[in-house]
């Protein structure tokens, strides 16, 4: 292994060169404006065992299909709440819980197709999710193209041993196709100005789905039509679209959406396209209704959570409430309305003042806000300047699922480039990593 | 039980051609427990194509497209309902859950906080008691001022002015049930007389839900023909629509309801 990584790192400057000529860039929005900045790659991998890795597998199926399971139930019967195991007002009262989805039977009754699932790895060894992405989670193409790249200029490093991560497409077309629900599968992409334009153009070349924008489709008697370039009209049937439920529909949503498609929610509510993933995931997601997975896990599986929870309080609960205020200074305090590594305070980094505004907004809005402890998470080392330096790491695993749950066998690792910063997203200016997951014997 | 006699006239004129025009229309009675709905008549023009559906209050949606350059858009929907106030609509407790909590809409700010806690505090009333003591009192501080708020006045700016319509009444009323949990509804419909659509709020108390029309400061009866009801305006809006063109907007709405 010492033998490939050091020649991954005298290849390191030529395949981000490569990653860079293909459009491998990340957008973001700061101040109004937009920047596309290149996603800076690190050639040293991650790797996991393949043991390691099935004890992940196993803990992510079963996390994903409880919260296809959850979703199901409270856009239904709500028995979970009917049930006393998660408090109406964490489901109710959240953005994310779309009403409009209510009693709405998504195409083979799959909420959650791609879930993006935040793992870190404590000093000690042991896998803690921090967060579920069942929105729009990106980054698998990440990976893939790296591997492809470091594939064609150092083909040495990759005699036999490493699980192939290219079938990420033929894993997300068997999604789209399963929950086809007669026609094309196009991907929906706002346009070349998306933090993860690259991807969506990405995934539509492996796919082979088509990759359209608003302008591409229309809604007629209740169908989702493609219109080509000669005006003829082509029925749609699964749309992964990588537009936010407030966008995607202007009729039904957000009016001043330019990038959404008139009607499409509509139809979907009557089972005539398969949206991907569905509409209303965010009441699933958001990070208060994190604390209670474990719960639904055993609520709806009748088995104990495989993968653990970072140690999280719900300052909802008066007991949590207590500990947090006492513990305020070695906690970390996430906004639940809040994504992409904002509205995360550590309370040992706020000045005094600061500190009492903070807690008095805690007090005011106890349910807006959850409190963690901080897990020192193991460092990877990363190529920087001509040396290994360490540097906190996560890893986005990608489950897939149609008939079942499908665990990608790889996933995204983002670092901090930061030494003493944990906050890893590729929004605030983080790096990747390819995840090598291993043959059995290996 | 009463007969009335319901037409409804919607029209949206436009200062400059409008086309590819989207719309999602929630302004039909439907038949449910307490009326019964015949002889409907509904006009939509233009049109190129239109479908139906309930949303998921149960409300009543033609939704649709027209595609054709246009400067008038135009609803029209009559027909019978015969009412009856005895009528109960269920809602599974936990399908009430949803209207528990607050709305962007709704959302009780430091003006209705406060005028909350000048209340008595709540005994053992019931909820549809307490939403009528509620009612009163806010009547007493409250005004009816036509024009003065528009359709996405908050709550609380209305109480903070003391003063909007039907709609804010109902969303004030919605905001101060909602403080004390009670399970409350906005709900757009028709009352006897020539004029707009009005709003009221419904409370949901021993396993059905129940009326009171705050503007009117009373409880409501067989003389209230309901179009939708949702957690806010924003669930029952009449016309939500996008299309190209179109320039300024004028909608005019002409309600007539008649016994018979």
């Amino acid at each position: 292994m010492k033998v490939t990584e050091e020649e991954l790192c005298r290849h390191s400057d030529s395949v981000n060169e490569q990653l860079a000529r293909y459009g491998v860039k990340f957008g973001i929005y700061k101040g109004g404006q937009f920047h596309e900045q290149l996603f800076p790659f690190d050639v040293i991998p991650r790797v996991i065992g393949h043991e390691e890795f099935a004890y992940l597998e196993r803990g992510l199926k079963q996390r994903v299909a409880a919260l296809n399971a959850f979703l199901g139930d409270i856009y239904s019967d709500r028995r979970i709440v009917a049930d006393g195991v998660i408090p109406e007002e964490f489901v109710f009262s959240g953005s994310g819980y779309l009403v409009q989805c209510d009693g709405v039977s998504p195409p083979g009754g799959v909420y959650s197709h791609i879930s993006g699932i935040d793992l870190v790895q404590g000093k000690n060894g042991s896998w803690y999710v921090l967060e579920d992405n069942l929105r729009i989670p990106s980054g698998a193409s990440y990976p893939m193209i790296a591997r492809e790249l470091c594939m064609r200029s150092i083909p040495s490093a990759f005699t036999g041993g490493i699980v192939d991560n290219r079938n990420y497409p033929e894993l997300l077309r068997h999604v789209m196709d399963y929950v086809n629900t007669g026609g094309h599968s196009v991907i929906l992409t706002p346009g070349r100005f998306n933090a993860a334009y690259f991807e969506h153009s990405y995934f539509a070349e492996r796919t082979g789905a088509r990759l359209v924008t608003c302008e591409d489709l229309t809604v007629e008697n209740d169908r989702l039509y493609f219109i080509d370039y000669s005006g003829r009209k082509e029925q749609v049937g699964a749309v992964y679209r990588r537009i936010s439920d407030e966008y995607l529909d202007p009729v039904n949503f957000n009016r001043e959406s330019l990038i959404g498609v008139p009607h499409i929610f509509d139809i979907y509510r009557k089972g005539n396209v398969a949206i991907i993933n569905a509409p209303g995931n965010g009441a699933a997601d958001d990070k208060g209704i994190y604390y209670f997975v474990p719960r639904m896990v055993k609520y709806y599986l009748g088995e104990e959570a495989i993968l653990q929870n970072a140690p999280t309080y719900l300052p909802f609960y008066e007991d949590d409430m207590r500990y947090v205020l006492e513990n305020f200074g070695r906690l970390v305090i996430k906004d639940v309305a809040e994504a992409g590594g904002y509205g995360v305070v550590f309370g040992d980094k706020l000045s005094a003042k600061e500190k009492e505004n903070f807690m008095a907004m805690l007090k005011a809005e106890p349910r807006r806000f959850i409190a963690q402890e901080v897990i020192d998470f193991r460092d990877i080392d990363i190529y920087e300047g001509g040396k290994r330096v360490p540097r906190k790491a996560d890893l986005r695993a990608f489950v897939l699922t149609g008939e079942e749950p499908v665990v990608w066998k790889s996933g995204l690792t983002r670092f901090s480039r930061n030494p003493d910063s944990f906050i890893v997203n590729s929004s605030q200016g983080g790096g990747f990593k390819d995840t090598w997951v291993m043959k059995e014997g290996y | 039980m009463r007969r009335l006699r319901y037409s409804y006239h919607m029209s949206l004129s436009f200062e400059r051609p409008a086309w590819e025009h989207s719309f999602k229309l929630r302004c039909f009675p439907s038949t449910d427990e307490r009326q019964k709905i015949s002889g409907e008549r509904i006009s939509i023009c233009p049109v190129h194509f239109s479908s139906s559906e309930r949303d998921s209050f149960g409300n009543m949606c033609i939704y649709g497209t027209a595609k054709q350059v246009h400067t008038l858009f135009s609803v029209d929907a009559e027909g019978i309902a015969e009412t009856d106030i005895h009528g109960v609509i269920p809602a599974e407790s936990h399908k009430a859950a949803v209207f528990k909590y607050e709305t962007p809409l709704t959302r009780a700010g430091v003006s209705i906080r406060e005028f909350h806690r000048s209340l008595e505090p709540r005994g053992w009333t019931g909820e549809f008691e307490r939403a009528v003591y509620m009612m009163g009192m806010l009547c007493d501080d409250f005004s009816y001022v036509s024009g003065s708020t528009g359709i996405a006045t908050t709550a609380e700016e209305a109480f903070t002015m003391r003063r909007g319509v039907c709609q804010d009444y109902a969303h004030v009323l919605l905001a101060l049930c909602r403080l004390e949990r009670i399970p409350c509804r906005y709900v757009a419909g028709m009352i006897p007389g020539e004029g707009a659509t009005h709003a009221w709020t419904e409370v949901f108390d021993g396993g059905t839900w129940r009326g009171v029309d705050p503007t009117h400061n009373r409880p409501c009866d067989d003389t209230y023909i309901k179009i939708s009801a949702g957690r806010d305006a924003g669930d029952c809006a009449i016309n939500q629509g996008v299309f190209y063109g179109g320039g300024k907007q004028t909608q005019s709405v002409r309600v007539v309801v008649r016994e018979v």
